[in-house]
Order: C-alpha cells, then structure tokens, then sequence
C-alpha cells in the first residue's frame, strides 16, 4: 500500500484463480480476473452468496475464561 | 419448404387447369399430378426449398445415399462424388449396380429395364422389402427418381456383369428409347455403350435451372455430410472432388463415430484422453434388430455437442435413442460418483443436465422401418431404440469408468464442477432478486446517502458495527459523504467456535449502494456511485477479518474498483495522547513509542560515569533509535518467541548454535538471564539442527518457544545483536540518568544503557495522557471527523492490486479447510492480520 500512485509494474503479474487455482495473467485480455473463467467467477460469487465464506474465529478454550469470545 | 415456392407451384397447377377448363371440361382436363410429374410441379414436398439452397443440395445426397444403402448392405466400400465445372454432379460407386435386366411383370409399354424404373417411377425401388436392404436411410423411394425428374438432364451408367449399360434422362424422360422385340412382347433394355471389368453405379446430373433458383453448389455442404456418412459407415471410402476450383478430399476416416467425436472436439481441449465408445450389433428388441454405436468425450468447454443418427440421417431433436443414451449415463455416473464420494464435498446434487456440459457425443442406431414425428426427421419415435442404447451403455460406460479411473475422474470433477456453477447460479439469482425487493424498500436505516450526486466528487464510508455508524453518520459532512453500516455476522459453529462472515444480507446492502451491480452480465463499474470507497474498521483482529473479507469481495468480483483505485483504507488513530497541553492522535503502536520517545528525550540526559562525557541530544536520540528499533523486533517477535529472551539478546548475550558445544553453552548463558524458565539445547530431528528451547508456566499453561539458526542468522537477530554490542560497556557501574531541568529534576542510577531508556520511558509514560481507542465507537462524532474523516487531515491508504491479491491470499489461509495450519496461520499473523498494512 502507498499513498502515492505507483508505477504500474511492467510486467504483467500472474495469480491464482481463486476458485480452481489455474495461473491467470492480470491484463485485460483475462476478463474474468482474477478468475480463469466465467464458470468460476460464478462458482465464487455463489458462494458469497450462500455465506459459505466464514473465518473461523478462535477456537473456545472451555480452560480459559470468556475473554475469547468476540461481542455478539 | 418454402411457402413462396409452393404457392407458386401450387398456382402454375391451378393454372393449368383453368386453361384446359377454359376450353374443354371433360375427363382428360381433370389433371391427376402423377410420377414425376407431380414431383416438377411441386418440387419442395420431394425434396425441400428448392430457393436457399437446401433442396439443391438434397439431390446430392439422395443419390450419395444409394451408394451408403448398398455399402451398408455391404456390397460397397467406394463412392466419388464429383462437382464438375458446369455444376452437375455426378457419383460413382463400386456397388452391385442397379439391376439392369427389363422388368417382364411391368405395366407400362414396352416394358422397362429395372433401372429405368427405379429412375422414373416414385416408390419403386428395393427398399420396401427389409430382405434387400436391412436398414436404410433413403427417403421412401422417391430418392433418385426426384433427382431424375428435376434434373435437365441425367445420365446413369451401370457397370454389371461385364457390360456398361447406360440410360438418358431429360427432365425425367428417357432419351433415345431403344426398343426391342422379346418372347413377342415389346421392351426397352438399356443400351450397352462398352465393356468393364468393374462393377457399381453412376449417376451424373446436372440441376435444372426451371425447378431451382440457382444452381450453384456449396463445397462445404456437401463435404460435411460426406464426412458425416464417413463417421458413420466405417470402411466406405468417399471422395469429393471439385472441379471448379480443383479441389479433393478423401473422407476416408478410420475408428467410425469415434473418430467422428475427435473430429467434434478438433481444436478443443479435451478432459480426458480415451474416448468412450460402446457398439452393440443387431441387438433384437421385439422382433426388430437394432445396431447401436456410441462414442462420447468431454472437452473443457461448456457447450453440448450432441448427435444422434438413425440410419445416417440426423435427429436434430433426438428422440428414443437419445433418452436411452441419457438415462443410461445419468444413472451410471452418479452411481460412480456416489460410490466415489466425489461430490461429498461440494455437497451438491447432480443431475443429468450437469452430465452434458463440454460433451462431445455420437449416437448412431441402424434399425429398419425407424418412425420419425415428422417429415424432416428431425425426432426419432420409434420405441425398439430406447432399450439397446440404454442398455448398451450402462453395460460399457460402468466398464469404462471403472477401466480408466483417470478419465472417470477428470470427467466426474468436471460434472461436479458444473453442479456447483448451477447451484451457484442458482443462489446469485436468488440474491439479485432480492435485491429488486431491497430497491423498492429503500436503504433507510441502513445506508445514509450524501446530498452531491455526482459520483466522482462523492465518498462512501463502509463502517464495522453499528455504534460506529452511528457516530460516523453524525460526524460526516453529509454534503458528499455516505455511511453504510456493516456487520459482520458471527456464526457459532457447534458452540466451540465462532465463524465471521460478511452476510448475504450486507453483501446485497452493499452492492445495492455501490450501484453497480453484481455477476458478468449485470457489473458495470460506470455505474458507481461513489469514486470513493472508504473502508473504516476498528484496529483488532475483528475489524481485520472484516477488512479482508471485504477487500477480497471487491478484488474477486469487482475487481475494476481495485484497478481504477476505487478503493480505499480509512486510518482511525488507535491512541489519542497529551503531553503538557498538547493532544495529539496516534495511528498505532509505532507512532506511539516514537511519540513517547520523543518525550522521554525532552530534557534527557545520560551520564555514563567513568569520566565519559554526557550524553544528550542528537547523540542520544540515534542511540535511543536503536533501542527502539530492538524493542519494536521484541513487541514483533513476542507473538511465538520468548521475550526474556529476546530482551537478553538485545542485551548483549550471543549465542551460537551451530554446534553441540555451541547449543549447551548458549542455553547455559541464557539460562543464567531469563527467570522462571527452563532452557535446553535440542537436536531439532527434521531440520537436523541445534535448536534452544524456552519452557515457562503461564498461567498454569505450558508455553515453550524455540530459537533456531535461522533465527541467528536473520535481520531480527542482527538488530538484537547490534542493540547490544553498542550498549554493553556504554555505562559505567556509577551512571546515571536524568530528565527535566530545575525543580522538575529527577535523577536515577542505572546498571545500563537499556535500564536508563526504560526508566526515561517510564518518566515519558508517567508524564503523557493516554486513550486508547478499543474500537471506532468509542470516538465521539467531531473526533471521529477530525481524526479520520476530515479530507484536510486524515491519511487514506488507496488499495492497490497488490495489497487485494494480498488480502486475498490472507482470506484464503483464513477460509483453509485443515483446521490445524488454519489455526497456526490465524495465531502466527495474528499481529500481521491486526496490522495487515495494505
């Protein structure tokens, strides 16, 4: 992160589809980036949508007092 | 067929017969449309549109289906179609050839050779008796003699029994008739024009001009059905030559339908290597002998390409054969992948529509007398083909599955893979729907819109929890600033954990106000709102974990806000401190020991004794920079590292572990420092290394740290190490430290450099006001303007690439499905997640 606008790398960088892990390179031409395909796009947003994307929080220790537990 | 052309057909007709009516009205004026006659008035019932094309390339075909009729019957295995130069055409093959002998049982006078008959006559032809030809894809009968009736001219030579015996036809009608006495009846028999050695048929024709609107054949037409019939009776060698551009192919292929299925995925990449391919021979089913042929391969596109022939002709609507074929495969696959387990996981339900995607597949049956729903064929009815398919196939694809578990894998994951996308699908509609109703409803009480409408000028401020909101809502200038609330939702998972998610609800809440839209058809980034995207989260791991589920949002599906820099990091100040009059905000821990340095240093003096010279001022802040710099590794390090230890490094103490030696002496010198705790030299068996182990109580816990070579080796060590050569002998046994001048004087003995910033930092500690801000909601509205929403004073940190792809990977180790490495990376970062500084 940088407050001022970086250079735009000139090397056109690779990531992981999130869905099925192919390479994707980060340009135009891929139009589902970061995604490899529409397919997966899909597969991905389905899954924001069903609220299947959950970050597991810290594990209840019965051992240790509540200080774990977030605010509901 | 096309209506233009039978009206007008049908009028020449009605014509005809009001001209006769017109003059005479009797017997002979009553014009009974009969043979060929019927045929050239109207064409487009015989043979299809005789205007764009499709009837014209019917003749071909019809003639070509003879040739494939008699290879089937097996007495041909050679056809070459030629496109000659003035657009006739003409096909030869090696057949029996059309039985040439004179008809002695014909009606008409003088009786005709067989050929003749089969040329002139509708519905005359072997084809109605299944001794001649079993199966056959010839329309009817009325085959060749259409052709011979809409021909200018047409020319047949059979090759038979030593002899070529010809035929002329104008129109229809034999030229030259040759007439010949036999037994005292008159007949015509063909002439003999030569002799051969070989056998077959010729047909040559050329198009007439009357019946089509122009005759002008297209390669490509042709040369796809010849392939097709290629595929499908393997063995015939067809050959296409045009003369008119001097072009030849020879569809000679090998391995039947399944080398028709290479050909479909030609150019496509395929999910698996071996082909399926299933032939069953003259299975009987009530009476009726079907031969079935099935191949079929997955390709990793989504489209279905699917072919069903009965007899060589093709059923754009499927039918009997093609139900069998897919009740067959639904059934074996999802048996197979039941049996499998594959879709345990993806917990989805497969249907047969997942089965079809990025399908190649040829279904062939030959079956005499099939039952097509109508004219064109187009849907096969006949019942007798269901079972031998359906059968045929269960049998060899649970065979083949089960002999090539490498394909059966590739294929079942992708049909799996489809399952989901459906589902997926499924439940983006679901929300999107939602979201119309959301719309009608308004955002009231949830989003708190800004007066300024345009979107390059406006700021939307996304803040965790409600009490946030609340004060953000009352601090912002609501003249180009909106808030919108979000929580996330917290899951208890079987009461030994809590899962944090963003809710469906604040997912549509928040692309409802952005405005773009959601998914590939409906995102469109010109639609935003807001240029600005402002995410404001409290500073602990919650608001983190919020802070990435949201950026990994934008980065997976709408990654245009990331590259047009929409997106934004709000910076709300952890600690608000005071020192004398002066308040001041500060943004985190760093911010805050560099503040409280600065006090700690305001009126310091160091006086080392020894009769060294005092030291202050600049000398004693790059000395003081130092000590932080140690102290900031130690906060670092102090998640998964012991700090006694850590302290004693900075404090001088070296270790070595790159011996046994080295190991024992190092945990005896840090044995000698630390307190309360147990230190030992281990052998580290995976990584064959010495290794110091740390062990103390805590709270009744056992918590046991190591420090490896690697650690020796890197930066952190290094700053450690470097703190304490420079503050090893700095003071004397007599130094001191001192802070402020006059009556605000205080003075303190001290054993080391570190013990004199320590004590300067408690002097700092003691003299600075201190709030820390647990969350966003415990600032007041104007401080919350003030510190972060202020455009003249507050620091965004604009989201670049880099920093989603990062908080993407972060996602993805928090979302991992092994709970243990999920729990280290959740307990080793938990520092960096609470700081991820995107």
């Amino acid at each position: 992160m940088s407050e001022s606008n970086q250079q735009v790398p000139k090397k056109p960088r690779s990531v992981s589809c999130p869905t099925c892990g192919k390479p994707v390179v980060w340009e135009p031409a891929s139009s589902w980036r970061p995604f490899c395909s529409e397919r997966c796009k899909l597969i991905d947003i389905g899954a924001w949508a069903s609220e299947a994307y959950r970050v597991a929080g810290p594990e209840l220790d019965p051992g240790e007092g509540s200080e774990d537990v977030p605010p509901l | 067929m096309d209506e233009k052309a039978t009206d007008k057909n049908a009028m020449e007709a009605n014509e005809d017969v009001e001209e006769h009516g017109a003059e005479v009205y009797d017997a002979s004026s009553i014009q009974i449309l009969e043979g060929l006659e019927a045929v050239r008035k109207r064409p487009g019932m015989y043979i299809g549109d005789t205007v764009d094309g499709t009837g014209l390339h019917q003749l071909v075909f019809e003639v070509v289906d003879n040739s494939i009729d008699e290879a089937l019957a097996g007495h041909c295995d050679t056809v070459l179609v030629t496109i000659h130069s003035d657009n006739s055409i003409s096909v030869i093959d090696n057949g029996r050839g059309i039985p040439v002998s004179v008809k002695m049982n014909d009606k008409h006078e003088p009786k005709r050779s067989a050929a003749e008959m089969a040329l002139t006559e509708l519905h005359a032809g072997g084809k109605f008796n299944q001794n001649n030809y079993k199966v056959s894809g010839g329309l009817h009968g009325v085959g060749v003699s259409c052709v011979n009736a809409l021909s200018k001219w047409l020319r047949l030579r059979v090759r038979r029994d030593g002899k070529v015996h010809a035929l002329e036809f104008r129109h229809g009608f034999v030229q030259d008739r040759q007439i010949e006495m036999r037994d005292g009846v008159e007949v015509s028999p063909m002439k003999i024009v030569g002799e051969s050695s070989t056998r077959g048929t010729e047909v040559h024709f050329l198009p007439d001009v009357e019946i089509f609107t122009l005759v002008d054949f297209h390669y490509d037409v042709i040369a796809k059905r010849l392939r097709e019939l290629s595929f499908l009776n393997n063995g015939v060698n067809i050959t296409l030559i045009d003369e008119r551009q001097n072009k030849e192919e020879n569809f000679a292929f090998v391995g039947g339908i399944k080398g028709f299925v290479d050909f479909i995925n030609q150019g496509k990449k395929v999910l698996h290597t071996n082909v399926f391919h299933a032939v069953g021979n003259e299975v009987c089913v009530n009476g009726v002998n079907v031969s079935v042929e099935v191949a079929m391969q997955w390709n990793e596109g989504y489209s279905e390409s699917v072919l069903c022939f009965t007899n060589n002709i093709s059923q754009r609507d499927g039918g009997t054969h093609l139900t069998g074929l897919r009740a067959a495969m639904t059934r074996v696959i999802n048996k197979y992948i039941e049996e499998n387990e594959l879709a345990k996981k993806a917990k989805v339900e497969i249907t047969g529509e997942d089965m079809r995607e990025g399908l190649a597949c040829v279904v062939s049956v030959k079956m005499p007398e099939p039952k097509f729903s109508n004219q064109t064929k187009d849907k096969l009815v006949s019942s007798e083909a269901r079972a031998p398919v359906e059968e045929i196939v269960s049998r060899l694809l649970t065979d083949w599955l089960l002999e090539n578990p490498v394909d059966a894998k590739m294929v079942c994951s992708k049909i799996v893979e489809s399952a989901c996308a459906r589902e997926a699908a499924r439940k983006v509609r679901d929300l999107t729907r939602r979201k119309s109703v959301l719309n009608s409803m308004s955002m009231s009480g949830k989003l708190a819109d800004c007066q300024e409408k345009d979107a390059a000028l406006c700021e939307i401020y996304i803040v965790e929890g409600d009490s946030a909101g609340g004060s953000a809502k009352q601090g912002r200038d609501r003249k180009f600033q909106a808030i919108l609330p979000l929580r996330g939702k917290i899951l208890n998972v079987e009461k030994a954990r809590y899962d944090k998610l963003l809710g469906s609800e604040s997912i549509l809440t928040l692309i409802t106000a952005l405005g773009t839209g959601i998914g590939s058809e409906e995102f469109n980034v010109d639609k935003l709102r807001y240029h600005r995207i402002i995410i404001m989260t409290d500073a602990d791991v919650d608001g983190a974990h919020i802070r990435t589920l949201l950026l990994t949002f934008f980065y997976r599906q709408m990654p245009a806000l990331v590259e047009r820099g929409h997106i934004y990091i709000a910076q709300p100040p952890l600690y608000k401190v005071k020192y004398g009059r002066s308040e001041q905000y500060l943004k985190d821990d760093f911010e805050l020991d560099t503040y409280l340095l600065k006090v700690a240093l305001d009126g310091a003096q160091v006086h080392p004794g020894g009769g060294r010279p005092d030291i202050s001022g600049e000398e004693l802040a790059d000395l003081a920079s130092q000590y932080l710099a140690a102290t900031t590794v130690i906060r670092r390090l102090s998640n998964w590292m012991d700090v006694e230890a850590l302290r004693a490094i900075a404090d001088g103490l070296t270790l070595d572990l790159d011996s046994l030696e080295g190991a024992e002496q190092s945990a005896l010198a840090m044995a000698r420092v630390v307190r309360q705790a147990e230190v030992h030299a281990e052998f580290d068996m995976r990584s064959e290394r010495h290794v110091l182990r740390i062990s103390r109580q805590h709270h009744g816990n056992r918590k046991s740290s190591v420090i490896t070579p690697d650690f020796l080796y890197g930066a952190d060590y290094a700053t450690l190490a470097r703190a304490g050569m420079t503050f090893r002998n700095l003071i004397a046994a007599e130094g001191s430290v001192s802070r402020g001048e006059g009556e605000r004087r205080k003075e303190s003995r001290v054993a080391g450099f570190p013990a004199a910033m320590t004590w300067l930092m408690a002097q700092a500690e003691n003299a600075v006001g201190r709030q820390r801000y647990k969350g966003l909601g415990e600032m007041n509205p104007e401080q919350l303007w003030e510190t972060t929403m202020d455009p003249a004073i507050r620091r965004l940190l604009k989201v670049q690439i880099d920093d989603a792809i990062e908080a993407d990977h972060v996602f993805t180790m928090l979302m991992g499905d092994e709970v243990a490495p999920r729990r280290n990376f959740i307990e080793s970062n938990a520092l960096l997640a609470a700081n991820i500084d995107v």
